[in-house]
């Protein structure tokens, strides 16, 4: 079967097992995830641009502001993070494919399958409407009979299985696969922060695991784990989730950082400050993301001594993310510094990072934390933290690797134009929340009244969001101009780029490398550029073979049939009455296709 | 199963053995979450049985045994296949899958007869915790059931050249893993109980 | 395109410098029913520190924002200027050679690791002493005033059991007492938060889960004005729909006014009018889920409690409801209209309410407005 089919057209993407095929498919499927976030994000802003405002109701709105948190994070930032891992991390490494190619499509499929189903929940009118955190016993089915909630925890359980064979693929391509020479303080720093989430993403998606299946039984099997009534409790949720839910958090911020970290040095003409630091530090931002996730929870009654080591833990992580901001801004020092829109991206990166990480500091008393929480500082905050800091990194490795994923550089006057669109629409938005968070705006409200003095700044916000919105056209438009023009065609080494797969031809052939790398030094590739005294010298690109001569894993449809079966099994949690003998179909299938996948040849 | 094309490593490690015991290690927080969860909730049912009134330690200690000889036939099994004796690797592994198949059976009988001791999956939130707890484990014993059956009909229609000891291998990490993960829960389930 | 991006870049500073200064401007936008002293303190204010419990969070919160605002600028300064100095054209870049290439330098990362520990232990030492400052339950002092803060999707329930008194979405206090709070829930996580007086605590459902905030209560801000000063609190915890609508109003009293408020609960309502006569008998088919104190309401509710599990009532107590302010937890001021409108309909006012259309004529309403808003009203 696997032989015959074509390397060509619709058929060839849905059965391809390349990476960079793989990769480019995560990245356009996030940026329509991105849409229905952004829609959801404008119309909660629209609704709260006035006082009393009755454009959603409170039952939408809360959908809104559910289903807004769980696709930026579940279906916009890790799969774009994914989208980076996909393409780049063989090619950085100087590896043929991932260590397990049909695995690759596999996580691939369930994404897409997982976020569908998540969003499928709009058009039956049953939006999940707990929060992205889907608290305890709110959650319950007393008080949320609907299948909404439902929805929410099978798609969170259908895409953290995907995210889990994804970081299991990722840790093992990296320790096993890297090309001769590389030693692990030799791997570019983007493949560090890389390995170091997919260590945190094996270790924390089983604990969300848990708590979700304890949760599915509750609403579907009658059990009271988070039912006080029963013996249950629910601050037992809370102490799962975010035991899950914090180093998620670094799971987001890292492949940022690692991004961040190979566009500085590029664009200054330096490499990166403290390499080894900046590994140790992502490595102790991994460690202590474990320690400290009852941070989120100082409202709850913890107690004082939890309390307090909760917080010293939590100020911990400042240290080691304060030691990369400065050693950024001091690989940007005495280098020659070129604007470009990556760039821009990556130097706002470091200034929004830090206003956010400053504000997150703040919240690590929990004194203070007692006022802010649940304020509309907390979404401040980490908006700073997240859009300001990863999403701009994001867009920033977008403007970087385009060229070396499809050829052709991006237009950069249509970049910068987004670029600053982005910056003012973003700190117009959220930098009076954290006026609105000081006035006493709680968040996830649907409606606030004239008289609590919250009226002007979120009118300002909700302006930003619109401009914001407008930089979001602007990319549409940049991406749509550069692919249809064709007009800037990229070299291989298009930006005097440090690492492997500037070696490579952009785009990469489908082999990747013709003949083995080996490197000697850590910034292998721009060491074979330039001489120690600073002389240009020739490197050698890797040349061009035919395709056959290389022996390449071959194109399957089981992964897609797999993630099916898998998408199944959960619908049928969410149909009453002949719901069990869909989701034994599901079962069926998916064994069947595991059947079909483990004596198909690879 | 089938023969990906066996690249250099550079742990030494073939990536299909690799990613077993990355998978473990997730396993780990996976039991570590439902064990927490248990110890939490073992003295809070609020009404029907406890545990002290339900278990029978005697009956548990022969599945036990019965798990922990499995492994010992899968290590048996894996021997036969790495030195090529085709028929001890059946053997075995047929001892492995039946080692399975009992435990399976004893876990069976076990919650037939707490539900008719009146412990039902949602009586309490002692017996919800324990369901959940050992049922899980149930299901990866019955995972490796397949998977092992899998391999021995495999075995027989591939004939008798067909070695498969890489992927033994990795069926017998993830055997010994359960079969640890119990030796856990007996401990903590079980054996706690009479502290 | 380059015009384009450079005006953008420009407005964007104008923007955020401007921002700072329209700050203060931000309240004189909105109608405030409360005094208050400064054009951008709000109701929920949350800078305002006015117990003891909110001035140890004001202590830490000024001491760590100069701290993050240092270290802000100890980043910002040095980022912006290296943006600028360093910058070099696409002209420029071709010509140059390569700047010198510096890995590393382990003392500057050294001194950057160390000066943040520093700095964070000048906010680590105060958080903790503030921490432990806030008594748990078996260290609250002999004496102070105890209240059970109730939850319910969406209002609040306050009792008093020194004073035997139940009440709700309006918590009355006496000035400058020592008071602790009992935060539990009967349905799902709420949180109780008085920004004006401190931070917020979370009022978990479940036996065993309850919380305890411990405080003094505030000073009178105006002594000589009669009739309790107000603070607005409101739920911190999303809850369901009405999250957004489950308000209430702290009422701080001089003691001795505090004490007729509170003796309004131990006399039955005072029943005159023909109106209000024919409210009291309406207000039968309210008793299974409202109370008024000293009425064949009340012993409902006491059975109802008694019972194992105890059974809550569904609506609020309304005994003194003649004198609230607000009335649906907070969502519309106290008036005819509002309360008529509120009765008819109440869903449409409260999303997913559980109090449902009632089908009460106009004139009923009327009469129970009367029986609620003036046999009760103010006598203190």
């Amino acid at each position: 079967m696997a032989k015959c089919l074509p390397t060509t057209g619709v058929i060839s993407w849905i059965t391809t097992v390349d990476h960079k095929r793989i990769g480019i498919m995560y990245g356009v499927t996030a940026f329509l995830f991105l849409l229905c976030g952004g829609i959801e994000a404008l119309l909660m802003r629209t609704q709260l641009a006035i006082p009393n405002n009755t454009l959603v109701t409170a039952g939408t709105f809360n959908s809104l502001m559910t289903m807004h948190g769980t696709t930026m994070i579940f279906l916009f930032v890790m799969p774009l993070s994914a989208a980076f891992f996909n393409f780049l991390t063989p090619l950085m490494i100087g590896a043929p494919d991932v260590a397990f190619p049909r695995m690759n499509a596999l996580s691939y499929w369930i994404f897409l399958f997982g976020g569908l189903l998540l969003n499928f929940s709009f058009a039956v009118r049953l939006a999940p409407d707990g929060g992205w955190f889907n608290y305890a016993n709110l959650t319950g089915k007393v008080f949320s009979p609907s299948h909404a909630i439902d929805f929410w925890v099978l798609g969170i359980q259908i895409l953290g299985l995907a995210s889990l064979i994804a970081a299991i693929n990722f840790l093992v391509t990296i320790l096993n696969m890297r090309c001769k020479g590389m030693t692990l303080l030799k791997m570019p720093i983007f493949i560090w922060t890389t390995l170091v989430t997919q260590v945190l993403l094996i270790l924390a998606l089983p604990v969300i695991t848990v708590a979700l299946v304890m949760m599915t039984f509750d609403r579907s099997f009658g059990t009271g784990f988070f039912d006080p009534a029963g013996g249950g409790q629910v601050i037992m949720w809370q102490h799962f989730f975010w035991i899950f839910g914090h180093p998620e958090v670094y799971i987001l911020i890292l492949p940022a950082m690692g991004i961040v970290s190979e566009i500085l040095p590029t664009f200054s003409r330096k490499p990166l400050f403290g390499y080894t630091v900046m590994v140790y530090s992502s490595c102790a931002i991994g460690f202590l993301g474990f320690a400290v996730w009852a941070h989120h929870m100082f409202t709850t009654g913890l107690g004082p001594w939890a309390q307090a080591l909760f917080s010293a833990a939590t100020m911990l992580i400042a240290v080691p993310t304060g030691v990369k901001i400065f050693n950024w801004i001091s690989t940007l020092w005495g280098g020659q510094i070129r604007f470009t829109t990556a760039m821009l991206f990556a130097m706002s990166f470091i200034a929004m990072f830090t206003f956010g990480g400053l504000s997150g500091v703040m919240h690590s008393s929990p004194p203070i934390d007692s006022q802010h929480q649940d304020t509309y500082f907390v979404v401040a905050h980490f908006h700073y933290v997240l859009y300001g800091g990863a999403v701009m990194a994001l867009f920033g490795g977008i403007f970087y690797w385009f060229p070396k994923v499809f050829g052709y550089y991006m237009h950069e006057g249509l970049g910068k134009a987004q670029f600053w669109l982005y910056m003012l629409g973003f700190n117009l938005t959220f930098f009076p929340m954290h006026f609105l968070g000081m006035q006493g705006m709680p968040r996830r409200v649907f409606t606030y009244s004239g008289d609590q003095g919250w009226s002007l700044w979120n009118l300002v916000a909700t302006s930003g969001s619109y401009i914001t919105a407008l930089g979001g056209v602007v990319f549409v438009i940049n991406i749509v101009y550069t692919l249809i023009t064709k007009k800037n065609k990229a070299p291989a080494d298009c930006w005097d780029g440090r690492t492997l797969e500037w070696s490579l031809s952009s785009p990469p052939p489908e082999y990747n490398f013709a003949v083995d790398p080996e490197v000697k030094h850590l910034d292998d590739w721009w060491h074979q550029k330039y001489t120690h005294d600073g002389r240009r010298i020739t490197p050698r690109y890797q040349p061009d073979v035919d395709p056959a001569t290389k022996h390449l894993p071959h194109p399957s449809f089981w992964p897609m049939i797999v993630a099916a079966g898998l998408t199944i099994i959960a619908i049928g949690f969410l149909v009453d009455g002949i719901g069990h003998y869909i989701s034994v179909g599901g079962v069926v299938v998916t064994l069947l296709a595991v059947y079909g996948w483990v004596f198909e040849e690879a | 199963m089938s023969a990906e094309v066996v690249h250099h490593t550079v742990t030494g490690i073939d990536n299909r053995k690799f990613g077993m015991w990355v998978l473990i290690a997730s396993e780990c927080f996976l039991f570590g979450g439902l064990i927490l969860n248990y110890l939490v909730n073992r003295d809070r049912g609020l009404v029907g049985p406890k545990a002290v009134d339900i278990f029978n330690i005697d009956i548990t200690t022969l599945s036990t045994f019965d798990l922990l000889m499995s492994s010992v036939a899968m290590v048996l099994a894996l021997h036969a296949c790495q030195q090529h004796d085709i028929k001890k690797f059946r053997f075995w592994t047929t001892m492995v899958i039946l080692g399975g198949i009992i435990f399976l059976g004893f876990q069976y009988f076990e919650f037939h007869h707490f539900v008719h001791a009146g412990l039902g999956l949602s009586t309490n939130v002692f017996g919800s915790s324990f369901y959940l707890l050992t049922g899980c484990h149930g299901l990866h014993v019955f995972v490796g059931v397949l998977w092992l059956t899998s391999m021995l009909v495999t075995s027989f229609v591939r004939g008798k050249d067909w070695f498969p000891s890489v992927q033994l291998e990795v069926a017998g990490l993830y055997w010994h893993f359960v079969d640890v993960v119990w030796i856990l829960l007996f401990t903590v389930v079980y054996l706690f109980v009479y502290l | 395109m380059k015009p384009i991006s450079k005006a953008i870049s420009r407005a964007s500073c104008l923007l955020s410098a401007s921002m700072f200064s329209l700050y203060s401007l931000a309240g004189s936008f909105d109608e405030h029913p409360y005094e208050l002293s400064a054009s951008f303190k709000t109701p929920m204010d949350t800078l305002a520190g006015l117990t003891d419990w909110g001035q140890g969070i004001n202590y830490v919160y000024a001491i760590t924002t100069i701290i993050v605002g240092i270290v802000f600028l100890a980043v910002s300064i040095p980022l912006i200027y290296a943006i600028r100095r360093f910058r070099v054209s696409d002209e420029e870049f071709a010509t140059l050679p390569l700047p010198k290439q510096v890995h590393g330098n382990v003392i500057l990362e050294f001194t950057w690791t160390i000066i943040p520990v520093i700095l964070l232990l000048f906010i680590a030492v105060p958080t903790w002493q503030i921490i432990f400052r806030q008594p748990e339950k078996h260290q609250i002092p002999p004496g102070s005033m105890r209240i059970e803060v109730i939850g319910h999707q969406w209002w609040w329930e306050f009792r008093y059991p020194s004073l035997g008194i139940t009440t709700a979405n309006e918590l009355h206090l006496p000035e400058k007492t020592p008071v602790y709070f009992e935060l539990s829930s009967v349905d799902v996580i709420h949180s109780f938060w008085i920004p004006q007086f401190g931070g917020k605590l979370d009022v978990m459902p479940g036996k065993g889960a309850e919380n305890y905030l411990f405080l003094t209560t505030p000073s009178l801000q105006h002594p000589e004005q009669n009739g309790g000063e107000y603070y607005q609190g409101q739920c911190a915890e999303l809850c369901g729909l009405s999250h957004a609508l489950m308000r209430f109003e702290a009422v701080v009293h001089e003691k001795a006014e505090f004490e007729r408020w509170a003796a309004v609960f131990h006399n039955p309502p005072v029943v005159q009018t023909a109106l209000e006569k024919k409210g009291e008998l309406v207000f039968m088919q309210c008793m299974s889920c409202h109370t008024i104190s000293k009425t064949p309401s009340e012993d409902i509710e006491k059975q109802m409690l008694a019972m194992d599990p105890p059974v809550h009532k569904a609506g609020p107590n309304l005994t003194d409801f003649g004198s609230r302010r607000m009335l649906a937890a907070g969502t519309r001021t106290n008036t005819a209209q509002n309360f008529h409108d509120w009765v008819d309909n109440p869903p449409s006012i409260k999303p997913g309410s559980r109090m449902v259309p009632l089908g009460l004529s106009k004139a009923d309403i009327e009469a129970v407005a009367a029986y609620l808003r003036y046999s009760t009203a103010k006598t203190y």
